[in-house]
């Protein structure tokens, strides 16, 4: 009898064991694999950088197509002078606007200033997607670009994360940045704003928005990680 | 004094008066608008702008260009007029992702004239200058090849991923129209295969930073794709040139020489020809000549004289010989020439055997003197044709003709000494009982009358075909009826049967005709 019940609490005890310590790994996020098992694709750094520029510089020539192509649609007549004060809903993120500027500016705060960037634009571009489905026409004049643009941001967001991530891992970035990560916290600030942009200058700031995440994540990449493309 | 204050008060208004009639003169005014107002940033760092400006109004005019960016609301002056009418914006001065708006005043003493405001990003007019140094190192050793090298314009900086350039180049042969474009990302190199040989070829190349607009050209570099030394062509033309040579050499001689090589070629076929005649005699048409010709240079082959069948017969009597048993009503025949040797002999007819076994048996009395003449062994030894006896028979050719009732008329011809010859002079044998002797000589015509010897003799020697093939030693008169080959040569004499057997008594001969 003690033989069984010594047993039996041994057993419970390695059953306990195994549940517990296996659970802080699923309770974090899925680390990126760092051994080269088999079905696990080991990407290096550059590589996602990469990968992420392109889907930058892609996202960027989509919001420029669809902004002239807005442009040419609805408003025929370009000439409006005092045309606008840009009233971008992300304004007050503050962002470098120059090559030095961005240098200077240190990692971590150059990551956080992207993420801010791919966050705030998720709900407004599926907003303007909304907007957009009474215009058939325009759908297929433009070829359906928002609802692309708008699955874009997603995804480039999902990749910078993994991006931050993967530096995080290397200990090339502090994990400072995972605090911001939330969505929520964006939404929550300003988010009323958007709603009053009209959507020519909604389209506007898009454009000029993916064009600075591009640009930061080139700046981003050089500096971390020089090799070949830089 | 007076003078003098009158001067003091008249001098403004006498200045505005000279103004007035000066601006009347002149018509000044305020200066022109400026114009076409750019703005252009090569490297994504700094800026500048250019404008065009307007008339001066007859003024000193004076251009200012006022900038104000998004977000600040105060007007700023142009930093740098380095050139006339531009302004440089360095990087202090320039910022990305802001708007800008500028605008160019040209003001002069009558006035200001604003340029039309002019608003743009820095991410909108981004242009970079045209690439350079570019080079073209042509290569054919394997695969000819053209390698286009360049370097990016030097204001740019591409190291710190500020700046993503993309190249484009162009080429095309310099006779061609048409360029053919080619992209290179971020290379400053590029290979072209598809070059040809011998050909100059005109290169161009461009930029673009990011996605904005292209750079211009550069200006055009010339390279000349050399040919392959070993496919020299005057190497060739002179390889191909000088082994003509020969080969014309040996169709003039061919040509001159047609008929020597035509010769060898196709022989000539040699024409019928008779030997010994002479075509052009035929020609001229001489028969003299030509019987000449034909007849006299031939050679004939020897010819016994012979009778004509018909005409010459033999009177086979039985009192004349005796020695032929009456039974016996057999005509005989004996050939001309006929070699009654004993060999020969064997190869008669039975009949004939016979014949003169009977005749070997029933005469016994015949003379030796004939066996001289060996005509019939047999004959000899029973009835033997002594001379005499040949003369007599002679004699009796001469005589007329006896009918002899028993049996038929026998054509046989006579033959004596020279049956008594040796072989020697046997020309052939023609059949079984046939010698033909030699002779060459063309017999003569004959005189039946007076030379019989002769003819005799004659026909001893002499043969013809004609009577040798014809006779038989059966039994039967054949005498085959020829015409003489030799006019000369006349029919046979007088046939006579082996003068033995004539002299044995079995035959006797008419008289033969002459034949001619």
């Amino acid at each position: 009898m003690p033989g069984n019940i010594r047993s039996v609490s041994v057993v419970s005890v390695a059953l306990l064991c195994l549940v517990f310590c296996s659970q802080p790994t699923t309770l974090d996020a899925a680390p990126l694999c760092t051994n080269a098992e088999a079905g696990c694709h080991v990407l290096s750094l550059a590589n996602l950088f990469d990968r992420v520029i392109q889907h930058s510089a892609r996202m960027h020539g989509i919001s420029n197509d669809l902004h002239s192509e807005f442009e040419l649609y609805f408003l025929p007549s370009k000439n409006q002078i005092g045309r606008v004060s840009r009233n971008c809903h992300t304004s007050n993120i503050l962002t470098p606007n120059g090559k030095e500027n961005a240098q200077r500016m240190a990692r971590e705060e150059l990551t956080e200033v992207i993420l801010k960037l791919l966050v705030a634009w998720r709900d407004p571009l599926w907003h303007f997607h909304q907007s957009m489905t009474h215009f058939h026409d325009f759908i297929d004049f433009s070829s359906n670009k928002s609802l692309k643009m708008s699955d874009m941001v997603h995804e480039l967001r999902k990749g910078v994360q993994k991006v931050v991530e993967k530096m995080q891992m290397l200990g090339i970035l502090s994990n400072s940045v995972s605090s911001l990560m939330s969505p929520e916290a964006f939404l929550a600030s300003g988010s009323a704003e958007w709603r009053l942009m009209k959507d020519y200058e909604l389209l506007y700031c898009f454009r000029r928005d993916s064009n600075k995440v591009q640009n930061y994540l080139k700046i981003l990449k050089c500096r971390i990680v020089p090799e070949d493309g830089c | 004094m007076v003078c003098a204050r009158m001067v003091k008060h008249l001098r403004l208004p006498l200045l505005l008066l000279l103004l007035a009639l000066a601006a009347e003169c002149n018509s000044m005014s305020k200066p022109g608008k400026p114009d076409k107002l750019g703005c252009r940033s090569p490297d994504k760092e700094t800026f500048f702008c250019w404008w065009t400006p307007g008339s001066d109004g007859g003024l000193p005019t004076v251009h200012r260009l006022y900038y104000k960016t998004e977000g600040r609301e105060t007007v700023r002056q142009c930093p740098d007029y380095h050139t006339a009418h531009s302004c440089f914006f360095s990087k202090t001065y320039t910022s990305i992702w802001v708007e800008y708006t500028v605008i160019v005043e040209a003001s002069n003493a009558l006035g200001n004239t604003s340029s039309d405001p002019l608003t743009f990003d820095l991410m909108d007019i981004v242009k970079p200058y045209a690439p350079e140094n570019v080079t073209l190192v042509v290569s054919i050793e394997d695969n000819p090849h053209l390698t286009i090298q360049w370097h990016t314009p030097s204001n740019i900086d591409t190291k710190s991923g500020w700046v993503t350039l993309k190249n484009q180049l162009r080429i095309k042969p310099e006779k061609s129209k048409i360029w053919k474009n080619y992209t290179s990302d971020t290379q400053t190199h590029f290979t072209i295969y598809n070059i040809e040989l011998g050909v100059v070829y005109m290169v161009e190349v461009r930029c673009a930073i990011d996605n904005s607009a292209w750079s211009e050209w550069t200006n055009t570099t010339f390279v000349k794709v050399p040919n392959f030394p070993r496919t020299d062509n005057s190497f060739w033309i002179l390889v191909f040139s000088l082994s003509l040579i020969p080969l014309l050499a040996a169709m003039i001689i061919l040509i001159l020489k047609r008929k020597t090589v035509k010769k060898y070629i196709l022989p000539p076929v040699p024409a019928p020809k008779i030997r010994g005649v002479d075509v052009q005699l035929l020609k001229s048409g001489r028969s003299e000549d030509v019987i000449n010709a034909m007849l006299l240079n031939q050679r004939f082959p020897v010819m016994m004289p012979w009778k004509d069948q018909n005409e010459d017969y033999l009177i086979v009597s039985d009192k004349e010989t005796s020695y032929l048993p009456l039974e016996k009503n057999k005509i005989f025949i004996l050939p001309v020439a006929i070699t009654l040797d004993s060999e020969v002999q064997s190869k008669e007819t039975s009949e004939v055997d016979r014949f003169l076994k009977d005749s070997e048996s029933s005469s016994e009395e015949s003379s030796d003197k004939t066996k001289s003449s060996q005509l019939l062994t047999k004959c000899p030894s029973t009835n033997v044709l002594n001379d005499e006896k040949a003369n007599q028979l002679k004699g009796v050719t001469e005589k007329i003709i006896q009918p002899f009732g028993i049996s038929g008329y026998v054509d046989i011809p006579r033959h004596e000494h020279t049956l008594e010859a040796d072989y020697s002079q046997v020309n052939e044998v023609n059949g079984d009982n046939i010698l033909i002797t030699k002779k060459e000589n063309v017999p003569h015509t004959l005189d039946t009358q007076g030379q019989e010897g002769g003819v005799l003799d004659d026909y001893s020697r002499k043969h013809s075909d004609s009577v040798n093939a014809s006779i038989r030693a059966k039994g039967y008169i054949d005498w085959v009826n020829q015409k003489p080959k030799n006019p000369y040569v006349t029919g046979h004499s007088e046939i006579g049967v082996c003068p033995q057997l004539v002299g044995c008594g079995y035959v006797d001969t008419f008289p033969p005709p002459a034949v001619i």
